[in-house]
C-alpha cells in the first residue's frame, strides 16, 4: 500500500525524515519495501500484515507514527457546511441479512455539479498511485485512503424506486460491474439492490448502470460494514480484488462508519456542491460490542523479557487508541477500540507494548539446557542407507507426492488392495492422486535425463506413499525406498561405462542399503510381479513377510516411457524394516585350525536355483561342514540349453585338530551324491 | 696375471651390474605409469540438496537439545487447523491454498501439525523440531512449488521469552552461515504466535552491504517465528499460566536456493543428475 509522507505529515506533524519513517515502521511490524521521492512528495510502500486492515489507510499509519515519535493525529476536519431535508425523504434502506452487514448506512447529497477534481487532489491521489475519475468518485476514494472506510457513490436516478436493499444474490442473477464485465452471482453473494436488481456487489465494485456520469445530479453515498469473509468469498470467486474489498475482507471499524460519511459528504459539497440531507440513514441491525481485555504488567517481562515502565505501556495503548477501564494492583483493563478486530487477549496487547517497545531491545540467550537432544528414531538409520545407495553410485531423487493415477504397479505389500487418495482440488490436473508407489516419479526423472542425453542412471529415493483407508479414517501412510538404475555402470572420472548394468547391480545396491540398516537378511524369490518382465523378477521377503519387489521393467510401461534399454527398478516397504530392532553384534571366536576347502561344480537345470543348491547342502549339513559359498555359474558352449553349470565352494573344519583330506573325503562326496541326486545333477 | 685376473674379475662384475642396472632401468622405465589418470572407484552418487541441508539443520538443534520428531502428511483439520489457531474461513483453509483429499483431509500445509501432535504425547516442557514435506496449492514457477521441505521448531517449558527465541534463532544461523551472521526480528503476524516476528539474517555472501543474492538489502528472510499462542497450548494440553513457549518456522527448500543460488527452484524436483551431481 502507498502512503504519502506529505499526508501523513498533515495528519501527525511528524519532523521524521522519509527514510527514518521507513526504519521506524518497520521495527513495529509495518515494513516499507520502498521510499520513492515523487514530484514533491514521498511515496512509501508499507506492507501491512494481513491482521492489520486498520493499518490501510493514511490515519492508521498516522497512528502508528504518533506512537513512535509521540506525535498526535489530527482527525481531519468534515463539517457538513449545508443541510436540509432528512434522508428518509429520499430513500429507503433494508439490511435482509444482517449476518453479512452488520451496519449501512446511506446519505444523500442532492444537485451536485459532477467534473474533474481540483488539483490538489488529483495531486494526491495520483502521488499514491490513483487514478482521477471525477470529483465525486475521487473523494469517495480519498477518503478510503485516509479514513481506511471504502464509500460507494450511487446516482440515485438509477435506484428503482430510490430503495437500498442489502440481500444475497438471486441464484445466477447477474450484475454488469463497473468495469464493465458482465458477473453472474450466487446465493453466497451479498449485493446491494434497487427495488428490481443487484447494482453493487457488496464491499467488492459497484456496478456500471448506477455508477456517477456527467448527468449525475444527486448522489447516495453508501458507508457500510460488511462480515469479512463474505466478502473474501466472493472477491475470490469472482477473481476480484479491489481496494474496498481489500480492506473489508481483513475488516474495517463498524463504528467508524458515519464519520468516514460525513467527511465524504462534506468534501461533495465543498468540492462539488449540493445540498447535504441533515442525518445518515443508519440501519445497524448488530451494533458493533466492544470488548475489553485485560494486561498483567508483569506479564510483558514474563513473555517478552523486556522490563517496561506501567507507564510506556499505558503511553503505548492510549496512543492506539486503547482506553484504560480500570488499573488495579498492576493489572491493566482496556477498551479495545472498534478498528482492533485482531485483538482479543492478553497476548495480543503483550505485542503491542512489545513492538513500540522495540523487538531490538530484547536481549538475546539461550534456553537453560535442561533437555537432551535426540534424532528421530529412524534418523541412524536412514543416513546410513543413503550413504550406502549414494556409495553404490545411485543418486537421491525428490519426486512430488502427486501423480496420475495408475495402476500399472503392484504396490508394496501394505498398501495392496487399498484405493488411492485423490485430490479434491489438484494444482496439476493430470496429477490428481496421492502417490502409492515411488516408482512412476522416478521413472519420470529417467525419461527426462534421457531425453537430456543422459542414458547411464541411477536414482533412490525415500518418502511416504499413501492409499485409502477406511471412509472416515485418514488414508494409510507408509515410509517407501524405491530403486531404479539403467544404462551402464560407470567409474568415477571416466567417460565410459565400464559395463551394462544388470539385475545383480540393482540386487546389490539393495542388499547394501539392507546392510547398512543391519537389516537381518532379505530373501529374494522368483516371482511374477505386474510391473516386472517375467523371468526377471523376484519378491523380496523379510524372514517369511515380502517387504518389496525387484526386477527388469516389463517391456509394457517401458514402452509406455519410451525407454530402448533396459531399466531395473525395485521398491521396498521402509517403514518396518526401520521399525525393526537391530542385529546385535556378537564375537564368535577365530577358529584356531584351518579349514579345508572343495569346489565343486555342478551342471543342473535352470530351474535350479543357487539359493536351492546352498539351502539342500546347510539342510544336510555333515560333519566339519562350516558352509558353503557362491562361485560363479557357467552356460553357453559344451552346456545344453536348458541346463547351467553352478560351483560352490564348501568349506570343513574341526575345532580341535587340523583335518587330513581323507577325513574331508568322507563326508564331503557323501553331500555331493545328494546334491546330484535331488537336483538330478552332473559333476562337470 | 693375477691382477689381470683379479681386474677382469672385476671388469666382469662392473659388466653384471651395469647390464643389471640397465635391464631393471628398462622395467622400470617400461613399468613406468601415468599417475595423472583418474584413481579407479565406482561413480560415487550424491545426496539430495535438501537431504544435505535438512541435516546439518537437525544436526544443529538436536546438539542445542532438541528432539526431531516427524508425523503425519495428510491431517485432519483438527490438527492442520483449529489446534494451530487458524479459525473457520481464514484464508489458508481455503481450496485455492490447501490441498484436500476426497475424503476431506488436508495435505498439510505446515509441519507445525506435528508440534500438536508432540506435545500431546510428550507434555511440557519439551524442544523439538519438525523437519518434512508440506503442500500448498501454488502454481509451479521459479520461486514456487506445490510442495515443499521446511523445519518448524518449538520449545516450551517454564520462564521461556523472547530473548530465547532470538538466542536460539542467533545460535542456529551462526552455526549454519558462520559467526559474524547478525539476525534481525520484525513484528509480525501468524494465527500460531503472539507476539509473532519475522526473522531475517545478514547476507552471507556480501555480509549485510548489499549484492545481488540480498536484493540489495544486506538482510535474508530466513522465516516467521514468535512465542506460541496460548490456544496453541491449550490444544496440546498445556497449560499456558506455567509455561511459555516459541516456534519457529523456516523453508528448506528457500534456505537451500538461497545458498546454492538457484535460479529456479522446480530443479529440486526434476531430479536431472547433472544437476544431483554438483551436491555433496
Amino acid at each position: 500500500m502507498f502512503i504519502s509522507y506529505n499526508w501523513l505529515r498533515e495528519l501527525t506533524g511528524t519532523k521524521l525524515e522519509p527514510p527514518e519513517i521507513r526504519d521506524r515502521l518497520t521495527n513495529v511490524g509495518l515494513a516499507v519495501d520502498a521510499v520513492e521521492a515523487r514530484a514533491d512528495d514521498f511515496v512509501l510502500d508499507v506492507e501491512v500484515p494481513s491482521n492489520r486492515g486498520d493499518c490501510l489507510s493514511h490515519v492508521g499509519i498516522a497512528r502508528e507514527l504518533s506512537v513512535i515519535d509521540k506525535s498526535k493525529v489530527q482527525s481531519p476536519k468534515s463539517e457538513v457546511p449545508n443541510t436540509k431535508d432528512k434522508t428518509t425523504d429520499f430513500a429507503a434502506v433494508e439490511i435482509r441479512d444482517p449476518d453479512l452487514c452488520p451496519r449501512y448506512a446511506a446519505r444523500i447529497v442532492r444537485g451536485v455539479k459532477i467534473a474533474p477534481s481540483p488539483e490538489w487532489l488529483v495531486k494526491k491521489l495520483e502521488a499514491i498511485g490513483q487514478r482521477p475519475i471525477n470529483n465525486v468518485a475521487d473523494i469517495t476514494n480519498y477518503v478510503l485512503h485516509e479514513l481506511g472506510q471504502p464509500l460507494h457513490a450511487f446516482d440515485l436516478a438509477k435506484l428503482a424506486e430510490n430503495r437500498i436493499v442489502v440481500r444475497r444474490a438471486r441464484q445466477g442473477e447477474t450484475i454488469k460491474t463497473l468495469d464493465g464485465v458482465d458477473r453472474k452471482l450466487d446465493r453466497e453473494v451479498l449485493v446491494i439492490a434497487d427495488a428490481d436488481k443487484a447494482v453493487a456487489v457488496a464491499g467488492v465494485m459497484g456496478g456500471e448502470e448506477s455508477e456517477i456520469s456527467n448527468s449525475t445530479v444527486d448522489v447516495l453515498i453508501e458507508s457500510a460494514y460488511f462480515d469479512p469473509s463474505s466478502v473474501r468469498r466472493t472477491a475470490r470467486m469472482l477473481g476480484l480484488h479491489t481496494e474496498a474489498s481489500h480492506r473489508f475482507e481483513r475488516g474495517t471499524d463498524p463504528e467508524g462508519v458515519l464519520a468516514a460519511q460525513e467527511r465524504c459528504v462534506a468534501l461533495i459539497s465543498e468540492m462539488a456542491g449540493g445540498v447535504v440531507t441533515q442525518d445518515a440513514l443508519d440501519v445497524y441491525p448488530k451494533p458493533f460490542e466492544s470488548k475489553s481485555v485485560s494486561l498483567r504488567a508483569s506479564r510483558v517481562e514474563t513473555i517478552t523479557s523486556l522490563s517496561v515502565p506501567e507507564s510506556e505501556m499505558k503511553r503505548i495503548l492510549d496512543a492506539l487508541g486503547f482506553v484504560l477501564r480500570a488499573d488495579e494492583l498492576s493489572v491493566l483493563t482496556f477498551t479495545v477500540p472498534s478498528w482492533r478486530h485482531d485483538v482479543s487477549i492478553e497476548e495480543d496487547l503483550v505485542e503491542e507494548v512489545a513492538r513500540h517497545t522495540g523487538y531490538d531491545n530484547i536481549g538475546t540467550g539461550l534456553p537453560p539446557a535442561t533437555l537432551a537432544g535426540e534424532y528421530h528414531f529412524t534418523e541412524k538409520r536412514k543416513r546410513a542407507l543413503r550413504q550406502a545407495l549414494s556409495a553404490c553410485g545411485f543418486d537421491e531423487a525428490i519426486s512430488l507426492s502427486f501423480i496420475e493415477s495408475t495402476d500399472a504397479f503392484e504396490l508394496i505389500p501394505q498398501l495392496a488392495n487399498h484405493p488411492s487418495v485423490k485430490l479434491t482440488n489438484p494444482i496439476i490436473e493430470e496429477a490428481s492422486s496421492m502417490r502409492q508407489t515411488l516408482l512412476p516419479g522416478l521413472l519420470n526423472s529417467i525419461r527426462h535425463n534421457l531425453n537430456q542425453g543422459i542414458r547411464d542412471v541411477c536414482l533412490f529415493e525415500t518418502g511416504r506413499v499413501f492409499a485409502a483407508a477406511n471412509k472416515g479414517e485418514l488414508p494409510r501412510e507408509r515410509e517407501a525406498i524405491a530403486l531404479v538404475a539403467t544404462g551402464g555402470a560407470r567409474e568415477a572420472g571416466r567417460a565410459q561405462p565400464v559395463r551394462e548394468l544388470d539385475f545383480l547391480d540393482l540386487k546389490g545396491a539393495a542388499e547394501a542399503a539392507g546392510d547398512a540398516i543391519n537389516l537381518s537378511e532379505l530373501r529374494y524369490e522368483a516371482a511374477t510381479v505386474k510391473h516386472l518382465r517375467a523371468g526377471q523378477s523376484a519378491k523380496i521377503f523379510s524372514d517369511s513377510t515380502q517387504v518389496g519387489t525387484i526386477g527388469r521393467l516389463s517391456d509394457t510401461i517401458a514402452g509406455s516411457y519410451k525407454f530402448r534399454q533396459p531399466v531395473f527398478v525395485a521398491e521396498l516397504d521402509l517403514t518396518a524394516q526401520l521399525e525393526m530392532p537391530e542385529r546385535p553384534v556378537l564375537y564368535s571366536p577365530l577358529p584356531r585350525f584351518p579349514s579345508i576347502v572343495r569346489d565343486v561344480s555342478l551342471l543342473v537345470d535352470r530351474t535350479v536355483s543357487v539359493a536351492n543348491l546352498m539351502g539342500a547342502a546347510q539342510a544336510e549339513k555333515p560333519a566339519y561342514f562350516i558352509g558353503a559359498t557362491f562361485v560363479g555359474t557357467y552356460e553357453g558352449e559344451g552346456i545344453p540349453d536348458d541346463k547351467r553349470s553352478v560351483t560352490l565352494r564348501f568349506e570343513y573344519r574341526a575345532d580341535d585338530r587340523t583335518l587330513r583330506d581323507e577325513e574331508v573325503d568322507q563326508v564331503h562326496w557323501p553331500l555331493v551324491q545328494s546334491l546330484q541326486k535331488t537336483f538330478s545333477a552332473e559333476i562337470r | 696375471m693375477l691382477f689381470i685376473e683379479i681386474a677382469s674379475k672385476d671388469k666382469i662384475g662392473e659388466a653384471e651390474r651395469t647390464l643389471q642396472e640397465l635391464t631393471a632401468a628398462a622395467r622400470v622405465a617400461r613399468e613406468t605409469i601415468d599417475v595423472t589418470i583418474p584413481g579407479r572407484r565406482p561413480r560415487p552418487g550424491h545426496l539430495h540438496p535438501i537431504t544435505l541441508m535438512r541435516q546439518r539443520i537437525e544436526d544443529i538443534f538436536v546438539s542445542l537439545g532438541y528432539l526431531v520428531e516427524d508425523d503425519r502428511e495428510i491431517e485432519t483439520d483438527f490438527y492442520n487447523f483449529d489446534a494451530l489457531n487458524i479459525p473457520e474461513g481464514h484464508p489458508a483453509r481455503d481450496p485455492q491454498d490447501t490441498f484436500y483429499t476426497t475424503e476431506g483431509f488436508a495435505l498439510r500445509s505446515q509441519t507445525s501439525t506435528v508440534q500438536i501432535h508432540a506435545m500431546q504425547r510428550r507434555g511440557a516442557p519439551m524442544r523439538m523440531i519438525a523437519p518434512g514435506r508440506v503442500f500448498r496449492r501454488d502454481t509451479p514457477d521459479p520461486t514456487h512449488n506445490p510442495m515443499f521441505f521446511q523445519v518448524e521448531g518449538l520449545c516450551v517449558d517454564r520462564g521461556i521469552t523472547m530473548a530465547h527465541l532470538k538466542g536460539t534463532l542467533a545460535e542456529f544461523v551462526h552455526r549454519l552461515f558462520g559467526p559474524e551472521t547478525k539476525t534481525r526480528f520484525r513484528p509480525s503476524y501468524f494465527p500460531f504466535t503472539e507476539p509473532s516476528a519475522e526473522v531475517d539474517y545478514s547476507c552471507f555472501n556480501c555480509g549485510g552491504s548489499g549484492c545481488r543474492i540480498c536484493k540489495q538489502s544486506g538482510w535474508i528472510e530466513l522465516g516467521g517465528s514468535g512465542m506460541v499462542h496460548p490456544n496453541v497450548l491449550r490444544a496440546a494440553n498445556v497449560d499456558p499460566e506455567q509455561f511459555t513457549g516459541f516456534a519457529f518456522g523456516l523453508g528448506i527448500d528457500r534456505t537451500c536456493a538461497r545458498i546454492y543460488q538457484l535460479d529456479d527452484i522446480r530443479l529440486l524436483f526434476e531430479n536431472d543428475v547433472r544437476f544431483l551431481e554438483q551436491f555433496r
